[in-house]
């Protein structure tokens, strides 16, 4: 499902050059739930963007369903992205001029997809996350559990093939956190959905099929 | 997708209730004044009744008699020749100054000179400057009564609101009828209408009102005036100087004959002669400064001699041109500035919008809507402002007797004017955040 062969990035100054990534060589098969876990600025979610095609390398090679990326800025990887790719933030990222529904079904505007049938996929995915009873609220007006569980109806809206989720229970306390973890697992075990997850939360990622870790931007474990 | 992103812009209007004030503001504010002066111009400028023909208008105020004076310098230097000092004399003609009589031309050079020019296709002469006090009630009115030929009602076409001009005929025979304005109607008989066949008693004379028509209030005190009769009326026998006297003439161009009609006039001043006894201090030459309609607005509004009319147009074209590029570019800069921070202020959601599969292409026609649904909303504001202020100088009657319209044209132009701004405020600054590195706009993460 993902390869990544022989990843690296390097962050260039003037006068510093950083390395984020070196050398990272793994693959992701289809329907797998894979944590990465390491200390702050090992690079985990650096990797996790270069996964989801928001950030390029400065190395190396990603083939995401047998398609090589090449291009990052084309209209062919943002279609690529809206329709085999969904985003999870650990701060959720939902856009306070939008109420719940509408921030949920922004994946289908990029679609060829008529209002109404947004209107029903957004509904049925926020029914997922079991809040149909908040579509007309907006993201100030959730709890940071509920602002998360919107966040996972619009990663989930499109049916994508995978899922990033950057520390998605980093923001939440534990009992929202389990919450979410347990809508990501039955979305893999239920849907057959990729899930790639970048926690801090070993309890968490215990829970997932395989765990990596990240040290200094190479992969130690 | 567009119902989207007018929804998502209505509801950004509503929430950033700072920006939306700000946008509106200076959208609205630069529209009005801009429509505003647009209809002052216009009002001024434009081709409406009596001024449809000012295109073509050329204008001759007066006939300058003058002549060059010349001076011989002598330059004496002092030389040494062979260890001889010696004299080294120079002589140059200089032109040193001119000297010059002009005024308004008698009714003799008007027929005899200025009359018959190929390139014209319609002329009159007016005395314009011919202040009469009539009394009403005892109270002193002051009035501008141009006196004129038939042709005056063709070159200027004022809509009459009752009654008619004077004919041809009637300037033959000196027939005392007269054509008033509104605002003359008013002052004299307190009403503005029904005031053919009332009387007016001027100078001693009984005139017949015979026509009446809307007060245009314009600076240039021919093209309104408060009264026209026939020159007839006048006492020409008082004009007993052969060059000069009261008149000055208005021609309208065949079209596009404006520079063959202006050099006709020129060569008709050289065939006028020098040596008539009138020319008492023996001036060489007879001059014509022939002048567009704009360029005698623009020597009127400059409060310039005639002589500079043509050089005043541009002037005021370099003012009116500095005027516009301070109302419109550099608001408009300024909103490319608000939209920048605004734009920018919007980094993460970009992110978010790009991450999920949006174009460069999607974010770059959002912001433009939003952009044109704001400046709509200002232009709106704008044309409301721009009304009231016409309004309020119009009843107020600030700029003396000038009436400002407001029209449809200026609609059209004020809302392509709003659709510029609004296209061109959104699409620099979201052509730039487009560009934005979805990494990057996230990291922003002001959602």
């Amino acid at each position: 499902m993902i390869k990544l062969k022989n990843i690296t990035k390097v962050y260039r100054t003037k006068t510093i050059e950083t390395t984020a990534l070196n050398s990272i060589d793994l693959h992701v098969p289809k329907g797998e739930f894979l944590s990465i876990m390491g200390p702050s600025g090992c690079g985990k979610s650096t990797l996790l963007n270069i996964i989801g095609l928001l950030d390029e390398p400065s190395g190396g090679t990603i083939l995401v369903d047998g398609h090589e990326v090449k291009k990052y800025a084309s209209r062919s990887t943002a279609n690529f992205r809206n329709e085999k790719l969904g985003f999870i933030f650990q701060s959720f990222h939902l856009i306070p001029d939008l109420n719940v529904i509408d921030n949920v079904e922004l994946p289908l505007l990029y679609r060829k997809v008529s209002s109404k049938q947004r209107k029903e996929m957004a509904a049925a995915a926020l029914e997922s996350v079991g809040l149909a009873n908040r579509k007309s609220h907006f993201p100030n007006q959730l709890s940071g559990g509920q602002k998360q569980r919107v966040a996972i109806a619009r990663a989930i809206v499109g049916n994508p093939e995978i899922i990033l989720a950057d520390e998605p229970t980093g923001n939440l306390d534990s009992v929202m956190g389990d919450e979410v973890m347990s809508i990501l697992t039955s979305l893999n075990k239920d849907n057959g959905t990729t899930i790639v997850m970048v926690t801090h939360d070993e309890r968490m990622a215990k829970k997932t099929d395989r765990l990596i870790r990240l040290y200094d931007g190479s992969q130690v474990a | 997708m567009l119902t989207n992103y007018l929804k998502l812009a209505w509801r950004v209007l509503a929430r950033r209730k700072f920006f939306t004030f700000i946008s509106l503001f200076g959208i609205s504010f630069t529209l009005g004044i801009l429509m505003f002066a647009l209809s002052f111009l216009q009002s001024e400028l434009g081709t409406n009744t009596p001024l449809s023909n000012k295109d073509d208008f050329v204008y001759v105020e007066q006939l300058r008699l003058q002549r060059t004076y010349f001076d011989t310098i002598t330059l004496v230097d002092t030389l040494f020749k062979a260890g001889v000092e010696v004299y080294d004399t120079t002589f140059e003609l200089k032109e040193s100054g001119t000297g010059a009589s002009q005024t308004e031309m008698s009714n003799k050079i008007v027929d005899t000179y200025l009359a018959d020019m190929r390139s014209a296709a319609d002329m009159t002469m007016f005395n314009a400057s011919n202040y009469h006090d009539v009394y009403v009630n005892g109270v002193k009115v002051s009035l501008n009564i141009l006196m004129s030929d038939a042709r005056y009602w063709t070159v200027f076409d004022h809509r009459l609101i009752e009654g008619r001009v004077f004919d041809e005929a009637e300037v033959n025979s000196a027939a005392q009828v007269i054509v008033i304005s509104t605002k003359t109607a008013q002052n004299y008989f307190g009403r503005e209408k029904n005031v053919v066949d009332e009387e007016m008693f001027i100078d001693n004379k009984t005139y017949k009102v015979i026509g009446l028509y809307p007060n245009k209030g314009k600076i240039l005190p021919f093209v309104s005036p408060d009264a026209v009769s026939p020159y007839t009326t006048m006492d020409l026998s008082l004009i007993d100087n052969f060059y000069f006297g009261p008149f000055e003439v208005m021609y309208v161009a065949e079209p596009g004959a404006i520079d063959n009609l202006k050099s006709e006039i020129n060569y008709a001043a050289t065939l006028i002669p020098v040596d008539h006894p009138d020319n008492e201090n023996d001036f060489k030459e007879v001059v014509f400064r022939p002048t567009t309609y704009d360029e005698m607005y623009a020597a009127g509004v400059l409060d310039v001699s005639n002589a500079e009319a043509e050089e005043s147009l541009s002037t005021m074209k370099m003012i009116l041109l500095g005027l516009l590029i301070f109302f419109t570019v550099l608001p408009t800069l300024n909103l490319i500035n608000i939209n920048v921070s605004r734009i920018l202020d919007r980094s993460s959601e970009i992110g978010v919008r790009k991450a999920f599969g949006a174009h460069q292409g999607d974010i770059i026609s959002q912001f433009i809507v939003e952009n044109i649904v704001v400046t709509i909303l200002g232009g709106l504001i704008g044309l409301g402002i721009a009304w009231a202020l016409i309004s309020i100088i119009n009843q107020g009657g600030y700029l003396g007797e000038s009436v400002l319209m407001f029209n449809t044209k200026f609609f059209i132009y004020s809302f392509i004017i709003t659709l510029v701004f609004g296209i061109l405020s959104g699409f620099l600054p979201a052509y730039r955040m487009s560009k934005l590195q979805i990494v990057n706009a996230l990291k922003e993460n002001k959602l």
